[in-house]
């Protein structure tokens, strides 16, 4: 055996020589059969097993990481000389070198018994036994290898539809003279680390324009603030997902829809923004649906949700001037929230019918009968709705009064199913409203000119998740 | 191609598992709550079954079940006791 030195995934290069007695294990990235027998060995625990994976190292990281093949990984990318040295034709390929350079009879493809007997261990499962495929450097691969469309896929960078590859002049000209290296924080649960060349990998994927890039710092910035509690909201059964809304000139100078069709698709900005938020918190942050997202249901805005506020329609300060900032100011509040509910109101011609209206909507929202909610329910009042209010000389405050004292009934009537200890204890006539306090009500306004639909998002409830708010800047 | 990774790739090393006692007799066992509905009875329950087997208990609460257990706690535990009961989900 020649003494050949290979690089390690996590670190300088290693003498195989120094590693014997050990199994070797060949594998490539494109090979089922190479990750099953990693995945398998991986269960089988602490062995002497060294993986050489023909490939580069990041590939052959992540590799080892789906597999949770915790082991020494060694690469062996092209043009694959230990591979050809060892006369590996087929991946994955098994054999045991001793101290005094003697390789043993190879196994070759899955087969439990030859690992068994290699390792000298009981292997258990199915399947026992799956053909391997043909080594790396044995076949023409197209120049520049997969699909790139499907490789995202097969790496993972993805929500379920297709992405854009995040070659490094995308990444590039995303950061736009940003320092890639300057960290927004660990994001949990998995807590990646956010640098902004992974922020803007992100924003590559989602589709987003590099002028939407600043928006997408402030939001990550903004759900990685403690109040947000990113980690509940990641890992939670609930269905929730983070809700961008944008306010300030930068609405208008990147084309961030208010207007009609707010909420829905079409517009490239609100669709990629939101998307690209999601995509650190899945990617970067680990919490890929199934995975470390524990969402019993989910709902379909977790693939992005993101608008602006129609500041031009609405009669009342924006969200952003409501929390604290200039109205000359651009920026960004996350809410974590559940799948909005539309509100049909045609009929109401005074502001305390329309505002019982709204509110009663959300009556149901938790559980029917959990109330008092203490977290937040975001209204998305549409612009005649909003009118109406105006023209009473409704302002926000007003609203949000009319809606908390409108929404309230009798603690008897509550004592069913899932409902809180507040009910329990209280007195069967004793008058309970559906959120502990009015500020827990928080209007927006936005959407199409005509049509009395307004929505609200149910809160992600119980997780002491709070909006948080951040002025976009544009040089960072 | 070459790509940038959206993912943190570096390989962090294992967390080796505690080692596990042969007796829970003597020991001192947290009780930790993470506030989640009826978990208080839960550990009752197995408050009571430990006692019988000759360990000591204390308890101890996370701020609230969404969130990681602050550092206080985990040095409360690490500091007072041997092992851990957690009581998960509702």
């Amino acid at each position: 055996m020649p003494d050949l030195l290979l690089d390690r995934v996590d670190g300088g290069p290693l003498s195989l020589t120094a590693l014997a007695p050990s199994v070797l294990i060949f594998v490539h990235a494109d090979c089922p059969t190479s990750m099953l027998a990693l995945r398998r060995l991986a269960a089988v625990g602490s062995l002497d097993v060294v993986c050489i994976a023909q490939e580069r190292p990041e590939v052959a990281a992540r590799l080892a990481r789906r597999a949770g093949f915790m082991q020494t990984v060694l690469v062996d990318p092209a043009p694959y000389e230990v591979s050809r040295s060892f006369g590996v034709e087929t991946v994955p390929t098994a054999m045991r070198i001793d101290v005094d350079g003697s390789a043993g009879e190879p196994v070759v493809g899955w087969d439990a018994e030859g690992y068994g007997s290699l390792l000298g261990v009981e292997i258990e499962g199915e399947p026992r036994s799956k053909p391997g495929c043909v080594a790396r450097g044995l076949f023409e691969e197209p120049l520049g290898g997969l699909d790139e469309l499907e490789d995202m896929f097969e790496r993972g960078w993805s929500d379920g539809l297709p992405v854009v590859p995040p070659t490094p002049e995308r990444v590039e000209a995303m950061l736009g003279g940003r320092d890639g290296g300057r960290s927004l924080g660990p994001v949990p649960p998995a807590q990646g680390e956010a640098t902004l060349e992974r922020v803007a990998a992100c924003a590559v994927l989602a589709g987003c324009r590099p002028a939407y890039f600043p928006i997408v710092v402030a939001a990550v910035e903004a759900a990685l603030d403690p109040r947000f509690n990113a980690h509940g909201v990641a890992v939670t059964t609930q269905p929730a997902g983070p809700i961008v809304v944008v306010n300030g000139p930068v609405r208008e100078r990147v084309d961030v829809n208010g207007g009609m069709g707010a909420l829905g698709p079409g517009t490239r900005a609100n669709a990629t923004i939101g998307r690209a938020l999601r995509l650190v918190l899945s990617l970067t942050g680990g919490a890929n649906p199934g995975g470390l997202d524990r969402a019993t249901l989910g709902h379909p805005g977790k693939l992005f949700c993101c608008f602006a506020e129609n500041e031009d329609a609405s009669p009342w300060p924006p969200l952003h001037v409501e929390r604290g900032l200039e109205p000359g100011a651009s920026a960004v509040t996350v809410f974590a929230g559940d799948a909005p509910l539309s509100i049909s109101d045609h009929r109401s011609r005074t502001p305390e019918e329309l505002a019982a209206t709204l509110a009663w909507a959300a009556a149901g929202q938790w559980s029917p009968f959990w109330w008092p909610m203490d977290d937040t329910s975001l209204f998305v009042v549409c612009p005649e709705h909003a009118a109406l209010f105006a023209d009473a000389g409704w302002d926000k405050e007003r609203v949000r009064s009319a809606m908390f004292e409108a929404v309230v009934r009798p603690a008897v009537e509550l004592r069913r199913g899932e409902t809180t200890p507040l009910v329990h204890a209280a007195d069967d006539d004793a008058p309970i409203h559906k959120w502990t306090r009015p500020e827990k009500i928080v209007l927006v306004v936005a959407g199409g000119e005509a049509g009395r639909f307004s929505a609200v998002f149910g809160p992600c409830d119980g997780m002491k998740s709070e909006p948080v708010t951040k002025e976009i800047r544009w040089s960072t | 191609m070459e790509y940038v990774s959206p993912i943190d790739e570096r390989v962090r090393d294992p967390i080796p598992l505690a080692d596990r006692p042969s007796s829970l007799e003597g020991k001192r066992v947290a009780l930790l709550d993470i506030t989640k509905a009826r978990g208080s009875e839960f550990l009752d329950r197995v408050e009571q079954r430990l006692r019988e087997h000759g360990a000591q208990t204390f308890r101890i609460s996370k701020e609230i079940f969404s969130k990681p257990a602050s550092v206080d706690v985990i040095e409360e535990i690490a500091l007072r006791g041997d092992l851990t009961v957690e009581g998960l989900g509702d």
